[in-house]
C-alpha cells in the first residue's frame, strides 16, 4: 500500500467535502447556531418559571385565625417566607359569605380552567373559632383525648394537569406547612411544653464527596455520550457522500480505474471520514461544555441550582480527546462499509437507522444505574470504552488500568474488523455494482441451494456462528442445570451433538457441494503433523493453564458461579476416568471442531485472510463457552487449533489437539499426593498448588514444555500449506511488483 | 499488447441463476491499431472493458495488458491503460486542472514533469478556457474532454474508450473521433466500443461484432465484407445478429423438446 496515494486521496476528499456547503453547514454551522439557541431558550424558560408569580385565590378570609396571621395586607405574612417567596404568590383574598363548600369548589374549578387563578385555598366556616377552642382546651385535657379531627381542614384546589397550577400548589403547600409549624409552636407554648420537644432530633445528611468529584460524577455520565453520538453522526454523512454519493455521480468507477489500490482508496476515505467525525465531536463537545458552563453560571447567579453541576473538569476533556481517535476510526469504518453498500445517497440515509439501532443501546447501557466497569462490560464494544472513560474522568485510575487492556483490545479488534470489512466491501464487485433485485425469500433460499459452492461463503459461515450462539443462549433456559452425573452426561451430549455438531453438519450438506472438504475431513497434507498436533497440545498445556489462572485472578469469577462449577469439577475428579475422558475430552473435540474449525473456518477463509478467519472463528468459539473468564482462554486455544488446521489442511490434527488439551486438564485435576507418589516422574512436572488444593505445573517444566511447543509451532510454520483460491488471489495482489521497479 | 483468452463473466442472479455476460471471448489488439467492439446494448462490451480496466474480475479465462495479468496484477495493469467510459464521470467540486493533476499524481508522476505534460494536453485538447471551471459547471462535451485528459495524463500505451461518444453532439463527437485517430497514429493500442456503425467504419482497423456475450465475427472491415458477401456494413451486422438469435432460439426449442 502506498501512503502517498492514501495522502493524495485523503487531501482530495477533504477538499471535496469542505467545498460542499451542506456538509459544512451540518457539521460546523448548525451546532454553532443550535447550541446557543438551545441554551438561551433554556435560560428563558428557567427565568420564566422562576419569576412568574402564581395567582392564588383565598376564600373564607373571615374564618382565618389572627394568631399567628397567614395573610397581612393581602400578602402572605412576612413571618412565613422571604420577600421573594411571598412575591411569588399573588393573593386575591375574599370572604366566603356563606357560600357552600360545593359552590366554592365549582367556582374554583371554572376559574382555574379559565386561567384566572392557578390555585384556590378555601378555609371552612368556623376554622379560626374551632382552632381557638382546640387550643384553649389543651392545658386541661388528657393527652390521649386530644384529637385534631374536630378542627375542619382547609382545602387547596388545583388542576395538576396544568404545570402552572402544580407549581402554585407546591408554593402554597410550603407556606401553609410553615404556618402550621407556627401554630404548633403556639399550641406547645400554651401547654408550656418546650418547642424542642416536638423535634427531639434533626437528621443531618453530609455528603462526603468533594465538590470536584461530585461534578466529575455528573459530567462523566453526560460527556462520553455526547462525544459518541456526535462522532457517529459526524462520520455517517460524509461516508454516505464519499461512497453512495460517488456511485450516484459516477466518479467511483473513475477512481477504481486509477492506479490507486482498493485499500488505498478505503484508507484515504476512512481518514477523511474520521477527520470529520473527530472535528464534529470536538466542535460539539466544545460548544456543549461552553454553553453548559455559561448556563450553569447564569443559573447560579439567578439563585442557585438544585444540584451543583459546575463546569466540566479539564481532565475529563483530556481523556475524551484521547479516546476520540479510536472511536472515530470505529464509527468511520462502520459507516464506510455500510455506505459502500448503498446505491444512492437516499438509500444510504436509510442505513443510518440500523447503525443507530446497533450502537445507541451500547451507548445507553453505561447510563443505566449501577452499571460499573467490570470484565463483562469491558468486553462489550463502545459500552466498555464509555465506562472506561467514565472511570478515568472520576479519577479511579487503578480501576481503569485493570480493565484498560480488555477495553483497548476489544476496541482495536473491532476497529480492525470494521476497516477490513470496509476494504472487502470495496473489493466486492457485487456490492459496488449492485443492482436492485426483488425481495423474494423463496427465490433466495432456492438460490442458496442451487448455486451452492464447494465450500461455504463467508456470509454462511458467519450465519452458522451466530446461529450456534443463539441456540446456546436459548438452550440455557430450556435445559435445566444438571444435578447428578447421568444428568451431566445427557446434558453435555445433547449440547455437543444436537446443538453444536448437527447444525454445522446440516449446513455443510445443504449449502455446499463438498461437505467433507468443507468440514476438512480429509487426510492431512503431512502424516507427521498428526503426532505433532498432540505433542503441541501437551507442550502448550502449561501455558494455557497459567493463562487461565491469570485471567481468573485478574477478573475473579462470582462466588455463586464458582459454587456451581465446583459441582461439575467434583464429578470430573471423582467419576470413572474413562467416562470423564469420553465426555469432556472426546465429545467436544469432535463436535466443536466440526462446527468451528470445520464449517465456520472453511467459510471465513473465503475472505482471503488466513489470520482474520482464524481469529474470527476463535471469537465465536470463545463466546460459545458462556462464562466470560473461560471464553478468553478458550478463544486463545481456538486460535492455536485454527492455525494447526489451516497448516495441516485437515480437521483430524485439530480434533486430536482439542482432545489432548481437554484430557490433560481432566488428568491434572485428578492428581493427588498418592498419584504423585506412585508416578515419580510427575514430581518433576507438578508441584502442589500454593494455598489451594491440587497440583500445578512447576516453573522449570513450564519453561521446558513451552520452548518445545514453540519449536513444534515453528516447524509447522515452515510447512507449505493449501491456500484457498481467495487467499492465493490476495497473496498475489499483496505481492504485486511496485511500479518503480517495473519502470526502472 | 492486449491478449484476451476464453474470458467469461457471469453474475449470480436470483431468478435466472447464473447470468452469463461474457461467454468465453478471445481477441488480441496490437499497438498502432484501433480495435472496435461493436454490438447492441447488453452484448457484453462494457463487462469486457471493465475487466480490462480491472474494475471487474473475470469469472474465468485470462486477459493480459502489456504483459500484466488483470486478475493478479491489477495495479500494474491500471498503469498501462487510460479508461474513458460513460460510467467514468468527472468530479463536480474540482476544476479541470485539479482533476487531471490529481490523477497524474495518483499515477506517480512528479510535480514538474506532470505540469509540463498537463500544459501539452490542455493545449492539444483546447481546454485552456475550462482550466479553472468546476466540474459541476461544465457541459457534457467539456466533461468528456476532461475525461480524455485524465486518461492521457500518464501517457499510457493502451487506451480504452467505452461508448465514449454517447450523449455528445455531432461537433464534439467528431472532435473526439479525430483525437482517437491521432492517438492511434502515435502508436497507442486502442479499444473502442460502440453501437454506432459509422464510427466503426470511420475509425476502426479491426472489429469484433459482439452479441449476448459472444464474438460473432472478427476481422478488418474488408475481411468481414468479403467473408459475408455484404458491402453494407449495417446489413452485415443485422444479418449476423438475426442469424445468432435464430440459432439460439432453435437450440432452445430443441433442448425444450428433449
Amino acid at each position: 500500500m502506498s501512503w502517498t496515494n492514501v495522502k493524495l486521496i485523503f487531501l482530495r476528499e477533504l477538499r471535496d467535502q469542505l467545498r460542499d456547503r451542506r456538509t459544512l453547514f451540518t457539521i460546523a454551522v448548525l451546532p454553532m447556531l443550535l447550541y446557543p439557541l438551545l441554551g438561551m431558550s433554556f435560560l428563558q424558560v428557567q427565568q420564566f418559571l422562576r419569576e412568574n408569580a402564581s395567582k392564588v385565590r383565598v376564600v373564607g378570609s373571615e374564618y382565618l385565625p389572627h394568631d399567628p396571621e397567614l395573610v397581612v395586607d393581602g400578602q402572605i405574612s412576612p413571618d412565613l417566607g422571604d420577600t421573594k417567596q411571598r412575591e411569588l404568590l399573588e393573593l386575591t383574598v375574599e370572604q366566603a359569605e356563606g357560600q357552600s363548600a360545593e359552590a366554592i369548589r365549582t367556582a374554583a374549578e371554572q376559574s382555574i380552567r379559565a386561567g384566572d387563578y392557578d390555585a384556590v385555598i378555601y378555609f371552612p366556616p368556623d376554622f379560626a373559632e374551632r382552632l381557638g377552642q382546640f387550643r384553649s382546651r389543651l392545658p386541661e385535657s388528657e393527652p390521649e383525648t386530644v384529637s385534631a379531627e374536630e378542627v375542619p381542614q382547609p382545602v387547596i384546589l388545583l388542576d395538576t394537569a396544568r404545570e402552572k397550577s402544580k407549581v402554585a400548589g407546591l408554593r402554597v403547600e410550603e407556606i401553609l406547612r410553615r404556618w402550621r409549624e407556627r401554630i404548633v409552636e403556639e399550641n406547645l407554648r400554651v401547654r408550656e411544653v418546650p418547642v424542642a420537644a416536638a423535634r427531639p432530633f434533626e437528621v443531618v445528611s453530609t455528603d462526603l464527596s468533594e465538590d470536584s468529584r461530585r461534578r466529575a460524577a455528573i459530567w462523566s455520565k453526560i460527556l462520553p455520550f455526547i462525544l459518541m453520538v456526535w462522532a457517529l453522526t459526524g462520520a455517517f454523512y460524509p461516508a454516505i457522500d464519499l461512497c453512495a454519493g460517488e456511485k450516484e455521480r459516477g466518479t467511483l468507477e473513475t477512481l477504481l480505474s486509477s492506479p490507486a489500490q482498493r485499500s488505498e482508496i478505503v484508507w484515504g476515505k476512512l481518514l477523511t471520514v474520521a477527520t470529520f467525525s473527530m472535528a464534529t465531536a470536538l466542535l460539539n463537545l466544545a460548544i456543549t461544555t461552553g454553553m453548559a458552563t455559561f448556563v450553569v453560571t447564569r443559573l447560579d447567579q439567578m439563585g442557585g441550582l438544585p444540584v451543583n453541576v459546575g463546569r466540566p473538569p479539564i481532565m475529563a476533556l483530556f481523556w475524551l480527546v484521547l479516546a476520540l481517535p479510536p472511536i472515530a476510526a470505529l464509527f468511520s469504518a462502520l459507516s464506510l462499509a455500510i455506505a459502500a453498500f448503498a446505491r444512492s445517497s437516499k438509500e444510504g440515509q436509510y442505513y443510518l437507522m440500523p447503525l443507530l439501532m446497533f450502537s445507541l443501546p451500547l451507548m445507553m447501557l453505561p447510563m443505566l444505574p449501577a452499571t460499573e466497569l467490570d470484565l463483562g462490560f469491558s468486553l462489550i464494544p463502545i459500552t466498555g470504552l464509555i465506562l472506561l472513560l467514565r472511570t478515568l474522568i472520576e479519577g479511579q485510575y487503578l480501576e481503569a488500568l485493570r480493565y484498560a487492556l480488555p477495553v483497548i483490545g476489544v476496541t482495536a479488534v473491532c476497529c480492525l474488523l470494521a476497516i477490513r470489512w470496509a476494504v472487502d466491501q470495496f473489493n466486492n464487485e457485487s456490492v459496488l455494482f449492485r443492482e436492485s433485485e426483488r425481495l423474494d425469500l423463496g427465490l433466495w433460499l432456492r438460490h442458496l441451494v442451487r448455486d451452492r459452492l464447494d465450500t461455504p461463503t463467508a456470509g454462511e459461515a458467519l450465519l452458522c456462528g451466530v446461529l450456534l450462539l443463539v441456540i446456546r443462549f436459548f438452550s440455557n433456559f430450556a435445559i435445566p442445570q444438571p444435578q447428578t452425573w447421568p444428568e451431566v452426561v445427557t446434558t453435555t451430549l445433547i449440547l455437543q451433538i444436537a446443538l453444536i455438531a448437527t447444525p454445522a453438519c446440516v449446513m455443510a450438506i445443504m449449502l455446499t457441494r463438498k461437505p467433507l472438504v468443507t468440514l476438512s475431513l480429509v487426510r492431512p497434507s503431512f502424516g507427521m503433523t498428526v503426532p505433532a498436533a498432540a505433542a503441541l497440545a501437551i507442550c502448550l498445556h502449561p501455558a494455557m493453564h497459567w493463562l487461565d489462572m491469570a485471567i481468573r485472578t485478574l477478573y475473579p469469577i462470582h462466588p455463586s458461579v464458582v459454587e456451581q462449577l465446583e459441582k461439575f469439577s467434583l464429578s470430573v475428579r471423582t467419576e470413572p476416568l474413562w467416562q470423564v475422558i469420553l465426555l469432556v475430552g472426546l465429545a467436544p473435540a469432535i463436535c466443536e471442531e466440526l462446527a468451528f474449525r470445520g464449517f465456520i473456518l472453511s467459510g471465513l477463509r473465503r475472505m482471503g485472510h488466513k489470520w482474520g478467519a482464524i481469529v474470527l472463528t476463535s471469537v465465536f468459539f470463545g463466546l460459545a463457552h458462556g462464562l466470560l473468564q473461560q471464553s478468553l482462554a478458550t478463544a486463545i486455544i481456538g486460535t492455536v487449533i485454527g492455525y494447526v488446521v489451516v497448516k495441516t489442511g485437515s480437521l483430524w490434527p485439530g480434533m486430536l489437539y482439542h482432545f489432548c488439551h481437554n484430557s490433560l486438564s481432566v488428568l491434572q485435576s485428578r492428581i493427588t499426593p498418592d498419584v504423585v507418589e506412585s508416578w515419580p516422574i510427575l514430581k518433576a512436572i507438578f508441584v502442589p498448588a500454593e494455598g489451594g488444593e491440587g497440583f500445578v505445573y512447576s516453573i522449570p517444566a513450564t519453561v521446558v514444555l513451552i520452548s518445545a511447543g514453540v519449536g513444534i509451532a515453528l516447524w509447522l510454520k515452515s510447512l507449505p500449506y493449501h491456500r484457498s483460491a481467495e487467499e492465493r488471489l490476495q497473496e498475489a495482489l499483496d505481492h504485486q511488483v511496485p511500479l518503480a521497479s517495473v519502470r526502472g | 499488447m492486449i491478449h484476451v483468452r476464453q474470458l467469461t463473466k457471469s453474475y449470480a442472479d436470483l431468478r435466472r441463476g447464473q447470468f452469463v455476460a461474457l461467454a468465453g471471448i478471445s481477441f488480441d489488439a496490437v499497438p498502432g491499431e484501433i480495435y472496435g467492439l461493436l454490438g447492441p446494448n447488453g452484448a457484453g462490451k462494457t463487462s469486457a472493458l471493465r475487466i480490462l480496466s480491472t474494475v471487474l474480475r473475470p469469472t474465468s479465462g485470462q486477459a493480459t495488458v502489456n504483459g500484466y495479468d488483470v486478475l493478479t496484477q491489477p495495479s500494474l495493469v491500471r498503469h498501462q491503460i487510460g479508461f474513458v467510459s460513460t460510467n467514468t464521470a468527472v468530479y463536480d467540486r474540482m476544476t479541470a486542472w485539479e482533476m487531471v493533476e490529481y490523477f497524474g499524481r495518483l499515477y506517480g508522476l512528479s510535480p514538474e514533469p506532470l505540469r509540463e505534460r498537463m500544459e501539452q494536453i490542455f493545449d492539444r485538447l483546447q481546454m485552456r478556457e475550462i482550466r479553472d471551471l468546476l466540474g459541476a459547471k461544465m457541459s457534457t462535451g467539456m466533461k468528456q474532454k476532461v475525461s480524455i485528459a485524465r486518461a492521457l495524463v500518464h501517457d499510457p500505451p493502451v487506451l480504452i474508450f467505452d461508448e465514449a461518444t454517447a450523449g455528445l453532439d455531432v461537433l464534439v463527437a467528431r472532435a473526439l473521433l479525430k483525437t482517437v485517430g491521432q492517438l492511434r497514429d502515435q502508436g497507442k493500442c486502442i479499444i473502442f466500443s460502440t453501437h454506432i456503425m459509422r464510427e466503426v467504419e470511420r475509425l476502426c482497423d479491426r472489429v469484433a461484432i459482439m452479441h449476448r456475450g459472444h464474438i460473432l465475427a472478427e476481422g478488418t472491415l474488408a475481411e468481414l465484407r468479403d467473408r459475408y458477401h455484404e458491402s453494407d456494413f449495417e446489413e452485415l451486422f443485422f444479418a449476423l445478429i438475426s442469424q445468432h438469435d435464430g440459432e439460439s432460439s432453435r437450440a432452445a426449442s430443441y433442448m425444450a423438446a428433449l
